[in-house]
């Protein structure tokens, strides 16, 4: 009988081992197929990054993993791999990206209590999307405003062109440079909409030089803004190329064209004395072979930004929900990112100083300047 | 001078969509299979010649020849494998469609594996444009993408009205089975369509690697082109592909001098839905009766 007691008791123990360590899942809608497929690959990498530490560190009490659902950076299967996360893979945590892909599924978030986090797009639209919603990146706001007056003031290129795809990203960045260039005394001197699917540009570059434009800003990105980029060059435009973040993707990086090209990203902070940075670079070169990119930095900070918040909820016992993931996050005054300790803003948005870096042409970009 | 820019630009961009279109309007019209997976092949024979001559660095003609090799074996292989067994149970053209459509996604996704996701250029001084006349640019590639389509069609117009092996291509797009009489075989001679259909998409697809690069999902737009040019030059036509592939690629560029670019794109649509409504057999194409 003792030994029957001893089993059931051995049993019961077992049984609520599982209940002490939980594991956790958390989701992500990236591109993964199509032309923008390039980003899915940059962002998964960063974020399997972060779950590798956040798991070599035992952050968590359990196991903590992520799936992946393809967004195609297209709106309509956004919405379709997030109602899959949310309602199949039931996820209290969805990483998204692309501005359009956030739009759509911010209301999926909103209704059903799920925290969604874009460390991609950067649709000033984006920190207007409910509490549900957070952004581990700065906006394209904040990047028009920071390199307008660089361009202006301390390069003198006062004439701007601008080639922008025809979506809330390229809208907004074109109602920002406007209003930005005319503050400061400069003039958008030709506004040009592409849509996605173009791939020819010899005859947009031809427009383009007829407008006579200092320096020539585009707002459009993946192959297609790699594709802009060759061919402008190769069609006689000579002037400064000018951009936001996007840019910083491995296949524009190499490509010869792009040399000297001119673009915005948050301050990227790999300071010898943080060792959170130094593991990040040095595991990252290792495992992927080149150096991590500011697309890098925001999906890593936005995974262990869940690591944080659910560390906090399972020391409080309470449930890793997306109510009290948000209850959690705003009780949080401020958060050890990798280069920076942040906060976030009422909007769900960190702020961060933004950087101005010129492409080296070897895979590489130099910081040439910082706009706090 | 931006018109006389744009109709240059229109010249050279129409001359590579002709390029496209050839290979999927001769397969389309000789076999009358969908081969959606043309463009598959024009994104082999491009990636196929990027790691031969910009990777592996071997001089251009050899890079050319291991290009069209990998193109003519896919569409072989993809012919006598899928398409021959589909239509040897009688499956329904859109079973091989499909199927061809299948095909596609699978090398997209290899592509992806193999070569990575991103854009890939191959870098010749040949795609830099040089000012010719004030604000008039001209690369000297475009020369070579008018000479390669000129070339391509000549040599595809000889084959087809001077050799055997044309007359019974030509044959079997009219009427398969009466050319069984004359001892030919209907599967054989579709192998032959297919391996030229295949070398076609080469020249094209090289020429696209050095003037905007090279993508893994890049089939898509290449068969909205070649159905395009297909449709508006006349199902059957090379002639008709040939010139609806200039008429696309000139009212792309040309009407930038008159409305925004975001709608460039629309025109080649319009210009189909236009053919479709008044002129359903196309520029050169005969009405098909089912």
């Amino acid at each position: 009988m003792k030994k029957l007691i001893a089993g059931i008791a051995l049993l019961q123990a077992a049984w609520a081992l599982p209940a002490l360590a939980t594991d956790y899942t958390i989701g992500a809608a990236f591109p993964m197929s199509g032309a923008n497929a390039e980003y899915g690959e940059v962002f998964s990498s960063a974020a399997n990054m972060a779950v590798d530490h956040i798991n070599a560190d035992k952050k968590l009490s359990g196991k903590l993993s992520i799936v992946y659902e393809d967004s195609q950076a297209l709106p309509a299967q956004g919405v379709i791999a997030a109602n899959k996360l949310v309602n199949v893979s039931k996820v209290p945590f969805v990483l998204s990206a692309f501005t359009g892909v956030s739009k759509a599924i911010a209301p999926i978030g909103t209704r059903t209590k799920t925290v969604m986090v874009n460390g991609g797009g950067v649709g000033p639209d984006l920190a207007a999307l409910g509490e549900y919603f957070w952004n581990t990146i700065p906006l394209a706001d904040f990047e028009v405003r920071a390199i307008v007056p660089y361009l202006v003031k301390e390069r003198g290129l006062k004439k701007i062109a601008l080639i922008y795809v025809d979506d809330p990203l390229g809208q907004s960045i074109l109602a920002e440079l406007g209003k930005e260039l005319k503050a400061v005394g400069g003039e958008l001197v030709g506004s040009f909409s592409i849509p996605t699917t173009m791939q020819q540009f010899s005859g947009i570059a031809a427009r383009v030089r007829d407008t006579k434009p200092d320096a020539v800003y585009f707002a459009t990105y993946g192959n297609q803004q790699v594709q802009l980029v060759k061919q402008l060059r190769d069609n006689g435009i000579s002037q400064p190329l000018v951009s936001y973040s996007a840019v910083g993707l491995p296949s524009m990086l190499t490509l010869p064209e792009a040399k000297g090209l001119i673009y915005t990203s948050q301050k990227m902070n790999w300071d010898n004395s943080d060792p959170q940075a130094q593991r990040l670079m040095n595991d990252y070169k290792q495992k992927y072979g080149k150096e991590p990119s500011a697309y890098v930095l925001n999906y890593y900070n936005a995974v262990l930004t869940f690591a944080d918040l659910a560390a906090a909820l399972e020391k409080a016992g309470k449930p890793v929900t997306g109510e009290n993931l948000l209850a959690q996050r705003k009780a949080t005054k401020t958060f050890q990112f990798v280069g920076a300790k942040v906060s976030f803003a009422d909007n769900g948005t960190v702020q961060s100083p933004i950087q101005i870096n010129d492409v080296v042409g070897d895979g590489t970009t130099k910081a040439i300047a910082e706009v706090k | 001078m931006l018109f006389v820019q744009l109709l240059v630009n229109g010249l050279q961009t129409g001359a590579l969509y002709a390029l496209i279109a050839a290979g999927f309007s001769l397969i389309f019209g000789m076999t009358r299979i969908f081969h959606a997976a043309h463009g598959a092949t024009f994104t082999i024979a491009g990636f196929i010649f990027y790691e031969c001559y910009s990777v592996l660095h071997w001089v251009w003609p050899l890079a050319v020849i291991a290009s069209a090799l990998a193109a003519s074996i896919f569409g072989i292989l993809l012919d006598r494998w899928v398409y021959a067994v589909i239509q040897r149970h009688e499956g329904s053209f859109f079973t091989v469609f499909a199927a061809s459509f299948g095909a596609a996604i699978v090398v997209q996704n290899l592509i992806s594996i193999v070569f990575g996701r991103g854009l890939v250029t191959v870098s010749t001084p040949l795609s830099k444009s040089l000012e010719v006349a004030p604000g008039l640019f001209i690369a000297p590639i475009a020369g070579v993408i008018i000479a390669c389509a000129i070339i391509s069609f000549v040599v595809l117009q000889w084959l087809l009205t001077r050799t055997n092996l044309g007359i019974a291509l030509r044959a079997l797009g009219e009427n398969p089975a009466l050319i069984e009489v004359y001892g030919l075989t209907p599967r054989r001679l579709s192998q032959y369509v297919f391996l030229i259909g295949s070398i076609l998409a080469v020249p094209s697809a090289i020429l696209t690697a050095a003037t905007s690069g090279l993508n893994p999902a890049m089939g898509n737009h290449v068969m909205l082109i070649s159905v395009a040019a297909t449709i508006v030059g006349g199902v059957g036509s090379l002639r008709g592909a040939a010139l609806a592939g200039l008429l696309l690629g000139l009212a792309e560029n040309l009407c930038l001098s008159v409305i925004d670019p975001q709608w460039s794109e629309a025109v080649t649509f319009v210009i189909l839905f236009l053919f479709i409504l008044f002129r359903p057999s196309g520029v050169f194409g005969r009405a098909i009766v089912s």
